[in-house]
């Protein structure tokens, strides 16, 4: 697979690069939807010369990036359009190899629940096939590839590609299996931006279940991996906590990143949720509401890691997802990762209820983004409204995509251990419900 | 040159001791009644739109009093608000009229109106008062009195108990007025200064005077509005104030050698003629009334005396000390180095680029490197070494 997982990568790279020296390039880099204050490139750009000329970077409201991503671009300033491709081929090539192991995996579990018979005799045409199954990361690497999101967010020299590369080293490093590699580009992925951290319990479970330690919080087994890993994982982020904070001397780095991200202060209007919640608040309640919608972003992971506890990689999809929806700032960037996972699921697409119409949605929304921007912003005869009408729909299409998969997923393991033609105790047909 | 000569018979009345008669220094003193040398005169009007072409006028024929009694343009601030003259719907162009029947046609071909327009605001002539104008603002839209200078100020336009209306758009006080004359004299900017206003409730103006040598005149009291005069039919608006008319009246009597006072002046215009009251103030004037000349205002009159005596000018002077004998050989003279020149033309510091602190690479690549030998196994640390 490696021709063609190449073959694409130049496609990438030549889209890319077509696309760097049109005058696209500028206009895409100014879209309030491709970059956010916080993965901005002309911020980082502004930060790095405030350090040239002797300033800390993070003195006003310009700089929101963390001190190892300056070490990082301080060498590569120049060069930022062949980070940003080199950034997404190493997101692509990363989760390749971890869709590769994972499929490997699955297909091995599959195997040895069909000989040991375990499944009803009317779920075969559930199974999934070795031919789709090759297929499937070749498919993700070009959904995240090809995806116009991601080609945007390149093009736009946002940040936000380096932060998906780490988070995909992240898959690929917990599906690989090693837990110390995980736990480092985790508290990197928390280092970079603070929502990765509800990654910790997916991650935890899949390594659980990796060294067949039964997620039971009676056992001492899983209590003492549990504080391997987060010792491992709270070990490295106060490393390079510290670390940040020899390069510049100061800790004026954590209320610049950290505070901006959890306080929400800047209210350029996004494809997020806050923006305009937070334009209309009132000061007296603005505490209590920056609590509720941040909460938003952690509150699922428990719930979900009970019921997925069987299927850690299911739930770090869903989790990405949420992170992505929920959190202050989101950027096509971060769409454009978990839905390059898409294709993993693709054998669910038979009990995917809303698919055609959550497709719309999103497509729909994704033109309607820029037309109703200009129509505010330039015309005049709209208002933010409208704007915050399509950012609204757009995230429901979201949260309407990642349910109906969650749905398709629950019912396919249901008809996996109760048959696939149900049916109820007087024996006419049933359906299931997600409730 | 009349000035060298004032100076020079100042100097002699002053500093000779020796005197060649009593009379010289008692003439002396009746030359110098007045101690001013110099007279300026800023006419304002303050109204625009062509229904106040009477303000214009008013403010052109004491324009024209004023300069054909000696003052020179480069001593007049002539601030107009609106051009009658060139104004479209004027049938007759290039004139302002004064008298019906275009008797007397104000405008001329010499008018030098100094402000015009728009520049006639009130910041631009407290400005003009005070002196604290822009250093690009040229000579002839300065005031360059001095302390001997006689200042003529005349305004005309609409106003109110306390205040006058500048443009249809802002107002002065007469606090603010009151405060800028106070300006002038710390600024010894005024020797002495008459103060006329031809405006409704035009006596509330000088109300707050409070600064010396002022006299101030009114076309009417506090609750009383100043009328015009006389409609000119052709042209369709009034042409000049009652006030105004009649002090045009008086001053075309008035020749340089005239020796008409102030209180002829005080009777311009009665009740009678003007239907308002007009007013004066002299209690801040230190001369009586009855001794200031009307040509110490609106008039540059040159102090001429001729004495047919020879007058010893040799003023005893400060000899000149000469160590020695002979002359220093002086150090040349150079400007000290008021431009550093070398350093304007130092190129800009190359701008130190930063740089990430040594202990940071150090740790951060050791524990890059810890992680890699501990994930990949610690085989490989031979194949580097």
């Amino acid at each position: 697979m490696a021709a063609p997982l190449t073959l694409l990568v130049i496609v990438a790279v030549t889209i890319r690069a077509v696309l760097f020296r049109s005058s696209l390039a500028e206009l895409i880099s100014e879209r309030v939807e491709v970059v956010s204050p916080l993965n901005s490139w002309k911020r980082v750009v502004e930060g790095l010369a405030l350090l040239d000329l002797g300033v800390s970077p993070y003195s006003g409201d310009v700089f929101h990036e963390t001190p190892l991503t300056i070490y990082l671009y301080h060498f590569v300033i120049d060069y930022a359009e062949i980070v940003c491709m080199i950034a997404d081929g190493i997101t692509a090539v990363a989760l390749y190899l971890a869709v590769q192991v994972y499929n490997k995996n699955v297909f091995r579990k599959q195997k040895y629940a069909l000989e040991a018979d375990r499944y009803p005799h009317d779920c075969l045409e559930l199974m999934q096939t070795p031919k789709e199954l090759f297929y499937v990361p070749l498919k993700v690497a070009m959904f995240y590839l090809l995806s116009p999101f991601t080609i945007l967010s390149c093009v736009a020299k946002s940040t936000c590609g380096i932060n998906n590369a780490i988070v995909a080293l992240f898959v690929l490093c917990t599906i690989k299996g090693s837990a110390l590699l995980s736990a480092i580009f985790l508290a990197l992925a928390t280092y970079q931006s603070i929502y990765p951290i509800t990654l910790f319990a997916p991650a935890l479970i899949y390594l659980l279940q990796r060294l067949y330690i039964p997620v039971n919080l009676r056992r001492q087994s899983f209590w003492l991996f549990t504080l391997q890993y987060a010792f491992m994982f709270v070990g490295s982020l106060v490393v390079i906590v510290g670390l940040s904070f020899f390069l510049l001397g100061s800790w004026d780095y954590i209320p610049s990143v950290y505070g901006f991200i959890l306080s929400v202060p800047d209210l350029t209007p996004n494809i997020g949720l806050f923006w305009y919640f937070f334009a209309e608040m009132f000061e007296h309640f603005r505490l209590f509401f920056i609590c509720v919608f941040q909460i938003n972003v952690f509150f699922y992971t428990i719930p979900l890691s009970i019921k997925l506890k069987d299927h850690p990689v299911f739930l770090m999809f869903m989790q990405i997802a949420i992170i992505s929806i929920f959190k202050s700032y989101p950027t096509v960037g971060d769409i454009a990762l978990y839905m390059a996972f898409l294709p993993v699921w693709s054998h669910l697409y038979r009990f995917l209820r809303n698919i055609f119409m959550v497709s719309c949605v999103l497509l729909a929304c994704s033109a309607l983004f820029p037309v109703l921007w200009h129509l505010w912003i330039y015309a005049g005869s709209a208002n933010s409204n409208f704007y915050y009408a399509i950012t609204l729909l757009f995230n429901v299409g979201q949260v309407l995509l990642v349910s109906d998969y969650f749905y398709a997923y629950l019912r396919r393991e249901h008809h996996l251990s109760h048959g696939l033609y149900l049916k109820k105790k007087d024996g006419s047909e049933a359906t299931l419900v997600l409730k | 040159m009349p000035n060298i000569i004032a100076v020079v018979c100042a100097s002699y009345g002053l500093a000779q001791s020796v005197c060649d008669g009593e009379d010289l220094p008692a003439r002396a003193e009746r030359f110098f009644r007045s101690d001013h040398t110099n007279n300026w005169a800023v006419l304002v009007c303050t109204s625009r739109f062509w229904f106040n072409y009477r303000h214009v006028a008013n403010t052109l024929s004491v324009y024209r009093s004023v300069k054909r009694l000696g003052i020179p343009d480069s001593h007049i601030v002539l601030m107009l608000a609106d051009d009658m003259a060139c104004n479209h719907r004027n049938p007759k162009p290039a004139t302002v009229f004064s008298h019906k029947n275009m008797e007397l046609n104000v405008y001329g071909d010499d008018v030098e109106v100094d402000y015009r327009g728009y520049e006639v605001t009130v910041e631009n002539f407290l400005r003009v008062l005070t002196g604290r104008l822009p250093p690009s603002t040229p000579r002839s839209k300065r005031l360059l009195s001095d302390d001997h200078s006689n200042i003529l100020i005349y305004l005309t336009g609409h106003g109110g108990n306390g205040f006058l209306k500048f443009q249809d758009s802002e107002e002065i006080s007469n606090v603010e007025l009151a405060d800028a004359f106070e300006q002038m004299w710390q600024k010894r900017r005024y020797n002495e200064l008459l103060f006329i206003i031809d405006t409704c409730q035009g006596a509330s103006m000088y109300e707050r005077f409070y600064s010396p040598n002022l006299m101030a005149l009114a076309s009417s009291q506090v609750g009383e509005d100043s009328l015009s005069h006389q409609p000119d039919l052709a042209i369709g608006v009034h042409l000049m104030d009652r006030y105004t008319f009649y002090l045009l009246e008086f001053l075309e009597d008035i020749h340089p050698a005239s020796q008409a006072n102030m209180n002829d002046l005080f009777k311009v215009c009665p009740k009678s003629q003007c239907v308002s009251t007009p007013g004066h103030r002299t209690d801040l004037f230190q001369r009586d009334p009855g001794s200031v000349l009307i040509t110490d205002f609106f008039g540059s009159v040159r102090k001429v005396e001729i004495t047919m005596e020879t007058i010893n000018l040799t003023v005893p002077g400060i000899p000149l000390e000469r160590f020695g004998g002979e002359p220093h050989t002086e150090t040349a003279l150079a400007y000290v180095d008021q431009l550093p020149v070398a350093q304007i033309i130092h190129q800009k510091p190359k701008q130190k680029d930063w740089h990430p602190p040594d202990g940071f690479i150090l740790g951060l690549w050791t524990l890059i490197l810890l992680v890699f030998f501990r994930t990949y196994g610690i085989k490989h640390l031979k194949h580097i070494f």
